[in-house]
């Protein structure tokens, strides 16, 4: 008997079979490409219409080391990080996690119990939207652009660590959307994963320093220790845009503490989705 | 000696089920108060399986039998009790397990719906393992026999149900299972597609030796394919043995069928048995099972009778006799226990 599946294997073949089914409704393809592409230009234009007004973000007398003072191509440097995140994350995830609440509600997830494969494995990647991965290619596209413009060539070990820290982030986003789609075993239905991945994904895709004041530092601390996405695009962004040295104890805390909440995310949200296939009531035949 | 494969003991699965009142009022108000009823829907059952059987649950829907096999399945944890399927507790899903079964579901597919079925099955050979050379071996066979090769290539969403239900089939025999779980496999499948699948179950489960359990609707897909039957009402185990000891109780009569040679039919005939049908110049009459010869003699020393014929009553009518039988005696004791939650 041979011991277990390849994984990277059945990842490959989940890919490639998506990119058959993607490609047999080409038009619907293209549309979802163009579609998101185009709300990514238009935010790129909202965020030069606010460059207009002020040179720059977060500012560093009021916040000592913590703080960091956002130009225009250095913020266009974090909104490629935003954009590289988000379209890893629905590429590979979002139309899982929403059919993963479908298949509980039709009794369809029957059969991914029944594979002898990680369950998780199978239900967070068997398909892969690869209309999504378009904004990855404008986001690396802007980042080069970017820095180019600043001109500033960050070294090889900046751009592993904003690598390693973007799959962090990933793996961050993940948890949230996985554990939440778990949910619906228990609610029966839950629809409101896409306005969750708004709201989320609209807090994360600032700078934290703006999150300051009697209002902002509360946000800040919520969206860094209890739901942490604040660090899923600060971490690596601040990778790319400074030099590694000299560092101040925050930016070594920092990415430590996004380490260690990657790991705690996706412990946690392991542990949701096991709990809550217990609870798993096969609906209808 | 023949080896238990399915060991079920004292197996209890209970659902609690929101009870949702009719009118908006009502919906308001099980926003903040719920009322809970508890679906028992398996109570209890203890059931061997040996190596190589082919047993078929009856029972009318909503009576346990596919929570059973999902349960076996380990697709759903049960609420007590035991079982063991080759060694292994379902619900634990173990890969070892889990690579020595499968489960066929007509009402729920598993093939990829947009895309051809072979890539569905390349992909199965890869979460399963199967070497490749013995892969497109299986294949080739099992497509062979249900007459569906030059279908693979078709995107499964342009099949017909027919078609479709045999390319599950291949799906879930291609890792070569030891003891397969079959859902109402021939739901909805027109009278040729079925006879089909019947056929092609029984030559495949006869030549592998395969334990099959199946659930079925039909009875003509368990006349064909099972030597024993488990019915199975309420929850409960009713009756287990072979159609033919089903015949022997529960079917307490025989219906005579009566040719006339004048093509009238005497109007007296309600005296010897029930009359089912009179279409001249043939009649039906339904007689206790032990009067029958008694009965016969009298009808042919009264009337001018050029044949007759005596047979069991069809297998579907004595089966929901079962059931109706079952139904009067559980009903005292109550399907569902009503409860509060909060």
């Amino acid at each position: 008997m041979p011991s277990g599946p390849s994984y990277l294997r059945v990842f490959l073949t989940f890919a490639r079979n998506s990119l058959v089914r993607n490609m047999t409704f080409r038009g619907n393809f293209l549309i979802e490409t163009f579609s998101s592409m185009s709300w990514v230009f238009m935010n790129l234009g909202f965020y030069i219409l606010v460059f207009q007004h002020t040179p720059r973000i977060g500012d560093v007398s009021n916040w000592g080391e913590y703080s960091f003072a956002w130009g225009k191509y250095e913020f266009f440097l974090f909104l490629s990080t935003t954009l590289m995140v988000n379209s890893l994350v629905q590429a590979l995830f979002m139309e899982n996690a929403s059919e993963f609440g479908e298949m509980i509600r039709t009794g369809t997830l029957d059969f991914a119990l029944l594979k002898p494969i990680d369950t998780q494995f199978l239900i967070s990647l068997q398909r892969i939207d690869w209309s999504s991965l378009g904004n990855l290619v404008v986001g690396i596209g802007l980042a080069v652009f970017s820095l180019h413009k600043i001109g500033w060539v960050p070294s090889v070990w900046q751009v592993l660590l904003f690598m390693l820290f973007v799959i962090c982030g990933v793996a961050i986003m993940y948890s949230l959307m996985i554990a939440l789609a778990a949910t619906s075993i228990w609610l029966g239905r839950n629809q409101s994963l896409y306005n969750f991945w708004f709201y989320i994904t609209n807090f994360s895709r600032y700078p934290m320093e703006i999150y300051r004041g009697t209002y902002g530092t509360p946000l800040r601390m919520f969206f860094t220790f209890i739901i942490p996405v604040l660090v899923v695009v600060n971490v690596p962004a601040r990778f790319l845009v400074r030099p590694l040295v000299p560092q101040t104890p925050m930016d070594l805390l920092l990415p430590v503490f996004a380490f260690v909440a990657t790991v705690a995310s996706l412990v946690g949200s392991r542990w949701v989705f096991n709990r809550s296939l217990l609870s798993y009531r096969s609906a209808s035949s | 000696m023949t080896m238990a494969v399915v060991e079920i003991e004292s197996l209890a699965k209970s659902y609690r089920v929101y009870q949702k009142a009719e009118g908006l009022a009502a919906s308001v108000a099980g926003l903040f108060h719920r009322k809970y009823r508890t679906v028992e829907a398996v109570r209890g059952i203890d059931l061997t399986v040996e190596a190589g059987e082919f047993v078929a649950f009856l029972g009318p829907n909503g009576a346990g039998k596919t929570t059973t096999l999902k349960l076996l399945s380990g697709v759903i944890n049960p609420t007590s009790g035991t079982a063991r399927v080759l060694g292994h507790v379902p619900w634990r899903r173990e890969n070892a397990y889990r690579r020595r079964f499968a489960l066929v579901m007509g009402q729920k597919n598993q093939l990829w719906w947009d895309l051809p079925a072979a890539e569905s099955f390349r992909l199965h050979q890869q979460i399963y393992r199967i070497d490749p050379a013995e892969f497109d071996r299986t294949r080739d066979e099992l497509t062979g026999m249900l007459a569906i090769r030059n279908l693979l290539s078709q995107p499964v969403r342009e099949l017909s149900l027919g078609e479709r239900m045999k390319m599950e089939l291949t799906a879930a025999l291609l890792h070569k299972p030891d003891v397969l779980f079959l859902d109402e496999p021939t739901i909805g499948l027109d009278v040729v597609a079925q006879y089909k699948i019947q056929d092609f179950l029984k030559h495949y489960q006869r030549e592998r030796g395969i334990t099959t359990l199946l659930t079925s609707h039909y009875m003509k897909d368990v006349a064909a394919l099972c030597r024993r039957v488990v019915i199975i009402t309420h929850g409960r185990i009713m009756f287990d043995g072979s159609l033919a000891q089903i015949v022997d109780r529960f079917g307490g009569h025989k219906v005579i069928t009566l040719l006339f040679a004048d093509g009238h039919i005497p109007g007296d005939l309600g005296v010897y048995g029930e009359v089912i049908s009179e279409e001249p110049p043939r009649a039906k009459v339904r007689v206790d099972r032990g009067d029958v010869t008694a009965t016969l003699g009298r009808i042919l020393q009264q009337h001018p009778v050029v044949d007759v014929n005596v047979e069991d009553p069809p297998l579907e009518e004595m089966i929901a006799e079962v059931f109706s039988q079952v139904d009067e005696s559980a009903g005292k004791d109550g399907e569902l226990v009503v409860g509060r939650g909060g």
